[in-house]
């Protein structure tokens, strides 16, 4: 009995990186044309012309624009944001975890236009010509903003893998809706696991926050719904 | 309480007299005491400290939350490649051939290292590992190995391993191992005949995922040449260096271990392990820095799990609500291991008892240590039954745990326990009350050991400047330990927590113990003690000249100053007299600062909705002893940690397997229920300070153990369902039958 542990049979002329990897970018992200217009003038990378669709494969220059900073950097069709920041940028941006790899636990939460989402889910040429925010752009260890300071007065961390995607999440949710009720709080971070147990001082610290004041000017650009 | 002195040692230590602060007749007064000459004094009362046993928020918080942490996960080191694991997908196979020609020949992919044994006993087990210049190059080299398996018979449910005719796991091996017989079982049968009431009942619990969300892994730095760096996630710095130098071909001296932060462990994470061992044979062959952190479904798989359990109870009780006696068969479900379980009838007294255990083996991977092994398996279940034999007797399951619990810290601690759910709101007949959503209380009750053992070396290095440095090569799990080391020494030295800096995580310090058994706070803080004392006693020898010709142990140091005789020195200014290269105490353990032994119970409220099935936990209260609290702050948020993680064992969480393809059916966060943000009742954590000792003790593996047993015994009140099987998902509720 021959069988690869994906059930499928694999060979090695089917290492075909372009089409593989171009459809599952679509897959994922089902919008595969606007995919390859936002690359065309940077790819380097072949070119096909497939019906409606245009395959880029290979490595390609993107520009990401990551806390206000224009970054630029080298990612397949395949790589998603959350690794094309930790992986692949360099300096690394480690803030955003990788924990799931399946868009269920929010520790790679970051903000696209303002908008949290799980830099798992997104492929990284998607996220060209949008404002990526992620925790390290909300404040620093010396200039925290109001949620991350609530955080820390309120032990809303532990070991703190989790807490990137929480600080995350509450900072938007709250520029969303800078007053909310406890029950409003859960609902709002209900897209983010944490083990240790966190959650009762996550509650705590965010409405803490929201009390405090609205979260304090962010070097980025934000909350834009 | 009296001032605890140094235990006697063989050789008796020289001893001096010094002066500490003491109250006499409610007057904080200077006493004079006798120490060991180059020691000190112990912590003092608990109420009595201006940092410990206060709320300190956690020192590495702010990098913490601005993504600034640092962990194995995030190291990214030049010229480094990305290692993963292909895996079996047969309950059990054996590798007839392995073909990697086409992953070879992959741009990108620079090692490929197959795996020591070519029997493979589990779905998970690994097969080959890569390593390539990319994660997704690494994962399009798993797709490309073939494998050629010759699948042989498997076994995954306890149930039917047992069956004489099941598929054994080890080949001439029963699947069934006794480990141990306690008790005299004709004893046991005779008292029976004069229980009043018997209940004879099988509890089941699941294999339960640690879950850490940095899942294992490491990165190893090595390039060929004769030393190595190795970034861990692990719960242990100073289990790193002997392993990873053995797979290196190293002295164990040229490997350095380093764990700045890391991702949460709870027992899972100990040594290099199977990743570990691939990481450092990729990065030989590769001769280039290798990551290699599992992927979820890894973790799932064979990260290592906490033990399932089936326990068989037969047990007498008196109709005065003496238990008289108990016959337990407790199997442990350690898959290919051993797996754990505490011995019945745990930590109640019921006369005459007798028990047998054994290892029951599957085709799983194996159990690993995690929080509290074998306690909350064994709690549930004693729990369960004691829950049993009241209500069999119709007695306040309070009351009843009183009669057969012969300490009387947990009498105390069910009392305020009680009080803070309002124990007087519960059903006096179970699942009496309206419906369809049916509110119960319940309760439980756990202990743990917690003490600290001598594998600490402490130094703390005053400088010239007013710098102060505590260092130790330990690890902070999340647990606050950076923050009670700092807090140690900053009290001792009269100062406040920003006037300290502390350097942990790296194998090149001062020895460590691994964070297991919650033993680190036990172990640690008493060698920090001890050289902040020294560090204290030294700088007094210095500065007391500079003060009125003082002694040494009249200067007192409080508030930033040095102080005596009238006479006072700010911190920087009796620095200022120090040597250019400061001053270095070295701490060692010392028992008299720790003990072990704490107690805990907890309560809780369920609603059930008895058209659904759904059960939502409303409240649950955890009592906790433990001697002096470190930090209260981070104390209650392990308390929560506890009662969150026991929750989830209850009502939600447990690893499915598939009999047919001997594979884990839920190994991802989508399909394993973690407990989330929506599911939370409202927690009380409760120190209980009435507990006064004066020594640090562990208590982050007590508080995941009783509430289990609350909220089983809660849904029992509330519906009148008894649940025997863990988690109490919706289906248990809609065909159960009350008892």
């Amino acid at each position: 009995m021959t069988k690869s542990r994906d059930g499928d049979e694999p060979k090695a002329q089917d290492h075909d990186p372009g089409r593989r990897r171009f459809l599952k970018g679509v897959g994922i992200a089902g919008a595969g044309t606007a995919i390859a217009d936002h690359l065309w003038t940077e790819a380097e990378a072949k070119e096909t012309q497939d019906g409606a669709r245009r395959t880029v494969s290979g490595a390609t220059k993107v520009t990401l624009q990551v806390n206000g900073q224009p970054r630029a950097v080298e990612v397949e069709p395949r790589t998603t944001l959350l690794n094309a920041l930790r992986n692949h940028l360099e300096p690394a941006v480690t803030g955003p975890k990788l924990v799931c790899d399946m868009g269920t636990c929010g520790a790679c939460t970051v903000l696209l236009e303002g908008k949290p989402v799980y830099s798992c889910l997104v492929l990284a040429v998607d996220a060209v010509g949008k404002q990526i925010t992620t925790v390290e752009g909300l404040g620093s260890p010396e200039k925290p903003n109001a949620v991350q300071a609530a955080f820390v007065e309120h032990d809303a961390l532990m070991c703190g893998f989790c807490t990137p995607g929480f600080v995350t999440t509450i900072s938007a949710y709250l520029k969303k809706n800078p007053n909310p009720s406890l029950e409003e709080v859960r609902e709002a971070c209900k897209g983010n696991f944490c083990r240790c147990g966190t959650y009762p001082r996550v509650f705590e610290a965010a409405l803490a926050a929201a009390k405090s004041s609205t979260p304090s000017s962010s070097p980025s650009q934000g909350g834009r719904n | 309480m009296p001032q605890q002195q140094p235990q006697p040692s063989p050789s008796p230590k020289p001893k001096k007299k010094i002066r500490v602060p003491r109250v006499v007749n409610g007057v904080e007064q200077m006493v004079e005491i006798e120490v060991d000459a180059d020691s000190g004094p112990g912590w003092g009362p608990n109420d009595k400290h201006t940092l410990l046993n206060h709320r300190l928020t956690r020192v590495d918080g702010p990098l913490k939350v601005a993504g600034a942490a640092r962990y194995t996960y995030d190291q990214r080191l030049p010229g480094m490649l990305y290692g993963r694991i292909l895996r079996c997908p047969h309950g059990h196979a054996r590798i007839t051939k392995l073909d990697t020609d086409a992953a070879a020949k992959i741009p990108g992919v620079k090692a490929i290292v197959p795996a020591p044994l070519t029997e493979l006993r589990f779905a998970g087990a690994p097969v080959v590992a890569v390593a390539a210049t990319t994660p997704e190059i690494a994962g399009d080299a798993l797709r490309a190995i073939k494998v050629t398996y010759e699948v042989l018979p498997h076994v995954v449910h306890a149930h039917t391993a047992a069956q004489p005719d099941s598929p054994k796991v080890v080949a001439e091996e029963n699947n069934l191992q006794e480990k141990a017989k306690n008790g005299d079982p004709a004893k046991v049968e005779a008292a029976f005949a004069t229980a009043d009431a018997i209940v004879e009942a099988e509890y089941i619990t699941p294999r339960i995922h640690h879950a850490c969300l940095e899942t294992h892994g490491l990165v190893v730095d090595y390039r060929g040449g004769g030393s190595a760096t190795i970034y861990a996630s692990t719960q242990g710095t100073f289990t790193i260096p002997q392993d990873a130098a053995k797979e290196l071909g190293l002295e164990q001296s040229a490997v350095e271990s380093r764990v700045d932060h890391m991702g949460g462990g709870f027992g899972s994470k100990f040594g290099i392990g199977t990743e570990g061992m691939f990481a450092c044979r990729l990065s030989k062959e590769a001769k280039a820095p290798v990551k290699l952190m599992l992927t979820r479904y890894d973790e799932f798989v064979m990260a290592g799990n906490r033990s399932g359990s089936w326990q068989k109870f037969k047990a007498g009780v008196k109709n005065d609500g003496t238990i008289v006696a108990m016959r337990a068969r407790q199997y442990r479900l350690g898959g290919i291991g051993q797996g754990s379980q505490a011995g019945q009838p745990y930590i109640y007294r019921m006369g005459d008892t007798y028990r047998e255990i054994y290892a029951l083996h599957t085709n799983e991977d194996s159990a690993i240590a995690m929080r509290a092994p074998g306690h909350p398996q064994a709690s549930f279940a004693v729990e369960s039954l004691v829950d049993e034999l009241a209500h069999k007797i119709n007695m306040d399951p309070v009351e009843f745990r009183k009669k057969n619990l012969r300490d009387e810290v947990y009498h105390r601690q069910l009392d305020r326990g009680a009080k803070e759910i309002g124990w007087s709101r519960r059903n006096r007949v179970a699942g009496s009350g309206p419906e369809p959503l049916k509110r119960g209380l319940g309760c439980a009750v756990g202990t743990w050991g917690g003490g600290g053992n001598n594998q600490c070396k402490v130094d703390v290095t005053i400088g010239r400047d007013g710098s102060i440095l505590v260092a130790v090569g330990t690890q902070d799990l999340g647990t606050g330990t950076r923050t009670f080391t700092r807090a140690i020494v900053a009290e001792e030295l009269g100062l406040g927590m920003n006037d300290v800096k502390e350097q942990i995580g790296s194998s090149k310090l001062g020895s460590a113990n691994p964070s297991g058994g919650s033993t680190t706070a036990a172990s640690l803080s008493p060698s920090v003690k001890d050289a902040s004392i020294k560090a204290r006693l030294m700088m007094a020898e210095r500065v007391a000249p500079l003060l009125g010709d003082a002694k040494p142990e009249e200067v007192v140091f409080a508030n930033g100053k040095v102080s005596a005789k009238g006479q006072s020195l700010a911190w920087k200014q009796a620095c200022a007299s120090l040597p250019a290269a400061g001053i270095t105490s070295h701490g060692e353990w010392r028992s008299d600062l720790q003990s072990r032994g704490i107690h805990g119970v907890c309560f809780a409220e369920v609603e059930v909705d008895v058209e659904t099935g759904h059960v939502k936990p409303i409240k649950m209260v955890h009592v906790q002893d433990g001697g002096l609290p470190l930090n209260r702050l981070t104390l209650e948020s392990q308390i929560n940690g506890g009662m969150i993680q026991s929750l989830g064992m209850a009502l939600w969480e447990g690893r499915v397997m598939d009999a047919q393809l001997g594979m884990q059916l839920n190994p991802g966060f989508g399909d394993y229920k973690l407990p989330g943000t929506l599911e939370m009742p409202e927690l009380v954590p409760i120190i209980d300070d009435d507990d006064k000792r004066e020594a640090v003790i562990g208590i982050a593996e007590g508080c995941i153990i009783p509430a289990l047993g609350a909220l089983v015994n809660a849904v029992f009140n509330a519906t009148g369902l008894r649940i025997r099987e863990l988690p109490i998902t919706p289906d248990k509720i809609l065909m159960g039958k009350p008892v």
